[in-house]
């Protein structure tokens, strides 16, 4: 039975159809994806050999050094309870190691960590526990000898590590780098290539003239002369918009996500649980190139260069996207652009799917506190010296600063998202309904 | 002339009337003004049933007239109403409209067919019933056979006849054509011709624009002259003929003996004046159009000489206008 709803979808789909068509059959839609898929290949091209190149090893605390050429590694005589220094001093019990043994020999033990203070490490290579008086064994004065003092903040945002000097001083640099590197080459190129770059460049090309073309052309007074609204017009076309780009935007990131979970570091052949993040960068690219194209196609009524006015709103959103990446969250003031939003839903789900992630910034910003030591006046500071990848890392991830859990954080920009495509779309729809069709 | 509000036309069935008694297309004092320039000066006029034609010179404010009624452009002064509706503010109405634009411009990608269904869709349509009602529209503009092909590679005349099509699928009470045959072969103006009059005598109100009279004549007589954004004249064409033909009217004729047959014809009362041009030209001079050509036949026949032409060149719209607007176009 026909009723108003029925024929509402009739010429709903009759409009969306008949757009997704026009961009197919223009050569402009395939120059245009061909372009963003191309750029982000080349981008590609760099992860993939930075996953094939190796982050050379350091040897932080500087004990596969022989320094009394007796054979034995330092690191090994101070385990064993001989003297590094004196070369009539060694343990003849045992062979002696390669020096290689003693490279990236005390990494990472932070395990399950708690909000609040926490004690983790663990002085695998002994020369923490070797010291000799319990104060030396406890330079982070937690009362914990041999440890790495962490004081977790969500609240605030703090994240305080404290190490006994010679607590996991020497951790695996290819390993993190690598690690780093995946994760801050996956929010790079989706929070700045695929959230703003393609979420604005889709919207410029194919949005702007979705409406103003058919004004140009003549070719709007078929569809104006339908007992169709001008409202329902606008809205059937961003339907036949969002068919194009929005499928584009999901194959793009699953093609990438198939790509990076090969060539991620791990020991699976397949790292599944950078799907999520995937995901979450598609669905805030879909988001965010529907708000541009309800805005920009409003330019384009509302303007017949109504392409000017959209490249001052993307220099704007430029800024602002700058500020919501470099900012870690901090600033407000992305909270007034459509990128601000979008970015959180990447951090929301960069903290859902990865919930280590700050915490593995953190191990890679305190890097072992290692490398050297700075003497005050008062007593005797470690000068920290990231890993590598871990400032990539940490520059590339923000918290969503929202003060809510984070899948609430998704779900409440995602909706603001949605709001500010509703007001797009109404301002959009007030400015065609006024406008003159000659 | 003041156009009459009631004027309508002559349907040789009767017409799908509207919700109310109202006329189908209803002007009230309307204007339109862009920026110093106006387009449209205080247009009355109502229009219910068969075939009218829209007259007037380039410029003359058709178009405008039929941007108003279609809600493309809002008027500056006066009250427009389609089917009882304000058509710039309720698009309900174009459920019940047909509407041929005068753009060139179409989805050249596109097949007819695939044009026709798609729009059908929007007035409701399932796509089945638009497939099926196409088909049938895409007959009745005899291009059943091309129905297939890409419009781009149509010609100027099966394009216009693809955008009639598109304007029939919904069975409308009202079709409105903005100058349908503009650019079109003879052959094309023929068959869009006998299209337009068929769809008259089916009984739908058919409003259709044109600057040439010729065209108009043989499509309907019911027309509405424009001109420079004003009604000019309104009524049956033959009305405004035979007051036309009141006025002085050059009648050339075409022939080897141009003296001799002037000697037949001089007798004749209406001729108030002759000239000789080059030396195949008679050209007559006469106040009543209409009676000279009821006699000139026999005349001719009469003087036994061969007549090769007979033309009237202040027979076209631009002599009317002249006359009308008493000299000054």
């Amino acid at each position: 039975m026909d009723t108003v709803w029925s024929k509402l979808d009739r010429k709903s789909t009759a409009i969306a159809e008949f757009t997704m068509r026009q961009y197919r059959q223009r050569i402009s839609t395939w120059v245009i994806l061909a372009s963003a898929t191309f750029t982000i290949m080349l981008m590609l091209l760099f992860y993939v050999d930075a996953m094939n190149s190796e982050f050379e090893s350091i040897d932080n605390d500087g004990d596969s050094f022989d320094d009394d050429g007796d054979g034995y590694p330092n690191g090994q005589e101070i385990l064993e309870g001989t003297n590094p220094h004196s070369a009539d001093s060694f343990p003849d019990w045992v062979e002696p190691d390669p020096p290689e043994k003693w490279i990236n020999e005390d990494d990472f033990d932070w395990d399950s960590l708690e909000i609040g203070e926490n004690s983790v490490g663990f002085d695998d290579d002994g020369d923490c526990k070797i010291k000799d008086t319990p104060s030396q064994r406890d330079s982070n004065s937690n009362n914990v000898e041999c440890d790495i003092r962490i004081n977790l903040d969500p609240a605030n945002s703090t994240f305080l590590v404290e190490g006994d000097i010679g607590v996991d001083e020497d951790p695996d640099e290819d390993k993190y780098g690598k690690e780093a590197s995946h994760r801050a080459f996956i929010l790079g190129i989706g929070k700045f290539g695929i959230v703003y770059l393609l979420g604005i460049f889709l919207p410029l090309f194919l949005a702007t003239g979705l409406i103003r073309d058919e004004i140009t052309d003549g070719t709007i007074h078929y569809i104006l002369a339908k007992p169709i609204s001008r409202g329902e017009v606008l809205l059937y076309r961003m339907i036949g918009y969002i068919g194009i780009t929005w499928p584009f935007i999901i194959g793009l990131c699953l093609f990438l996500s198939i790509i990076t979970g090969i060539f991620g570091p791990g020991e699976d052949a397949f790292r599944w649980s950078d799907i999520g993040i995937w995901m979450s960068i598609a669905f805030a690219a879909m988001l965010v190139s529907l708000v541009y194209g309800v805005i920009f196609c409003g330019f384009g009524i509302l303007w017949k260069n109504g392409v000017i006015l959209a490249l001052i709103f993307a220099t704007w959103e430029l800024g602002m996207a700058f500020v919501s990446i470099f900012s870690g969250g901090e600033s407000a003031v992305r909270y007034f652009s459509v990128i601000g939003w979008g970015l959180t839903v990447v951090d929301a789900g960069t903290l859902i799917f990865w919930p280590d992630n700050f915490l593995l910034i953190e191990k890679g910003l305190w890097g072992g506190g290692h490398a050297f030591e700075v003497n005050s006046f008062f007593d005797m500071e470690v000068g920290y010296e990231p890993l590598p990848g871990a400032e990539p890392l940490q520059g590339f991830s923000s918290n969503p600063g929202l003060g809510l859990s984070n899948w609430l954080s998704m779900l409440t920009s995602s909706m603001v998202l949605i709001f500010q495509g509703i007001i797009a779309w109404y301002i959009g729809q007030t400015i065609f309904k006024g406008k003159e069709v000659d | 002339m003041i156009p009459d509000m009631t004027q309508t036309g002559k349907p040789e069935k009767e017409a799908p009337s509207s919700s109310n008694s109202a006329p189908v297309v209803m002007f009230d004092r309307v204007s339109k003004s862009y920026g110093r320039i106006t387009a449209l000066t205080s247009v009355s006029l109502g229009i219910s049933g068969g075939v009218t034609g829209i007259l007037g010179m380039n410029g003359a404010g058709k178009s405008t007239f039929f941007k108003l009624m279609m809600g493309k452009i809002r008027p500056s002064s006066g009250t427009i109403r389609l089917f009882g509706e304000d058509p710039w503010k309720n698009t309900a109405p174009y459920s019940r409209i047909g509407f041929v634009p005068e753009h060139e411009k179409l989805h050249d990608w596109m097949t007819a067919f695939d044009f026709v269904t798609t729009f059908a869709r929007l007035h409701g349509l399932t796509r089945s019933e638009a497939e099926k009602e196409a088909t049938r529209v895409l007959k009745f503009v005899s291009l059943d056979d091309v129905m297939h092909k890409q419009i781009g590679q149509f010609s100027k005349g099966m394009r216009q006849r693809v955008k009639i099509a598109h304007a029939l699928v919904n069975d409308p009470e009202l079709i409105v054509l903005d100058e349908p045959l503009q650019g079109c072969d003879p052959l094309a103006r023929t068959t869009i011709m006998n299209v337009i009059k068929e769809l008259g005598a089916m009984g739908r109100t058919v409003l259709v624009s044109s600057h040439i009279l010729g065209e108009i004549e043989r499509i309907t007589e019911q027309i509405v002259i424009l001109h420079r954004g004003r009604i000019l004249a309104l009524g049956n064409s033959h009305a405004i003929r035979e007051m036309l033909d009141q006025h002085p009217h050059k009648i050339v004729l075409q022939c080897q003996n141009p003296r001799e047959i002037a000697k037949h014809i001089i007798d004749v009362g209406q001729v108030t004046g002759m000239a000789f041009v080059d030396s195949d030209k008679l050209i007559l001079e006469t106040n009543n159009l209409g009676d000279v050509h009821a006699k000139l036949p026999k005349l001719i026949v009469d003087s036994g000489f061969t007549v090769t032409g007979i033309d009237n060149p202040d027979d076209d719209l631009q002599s009317i206008l002249k006359y009308l607007t008493g000299g000054s176009i």
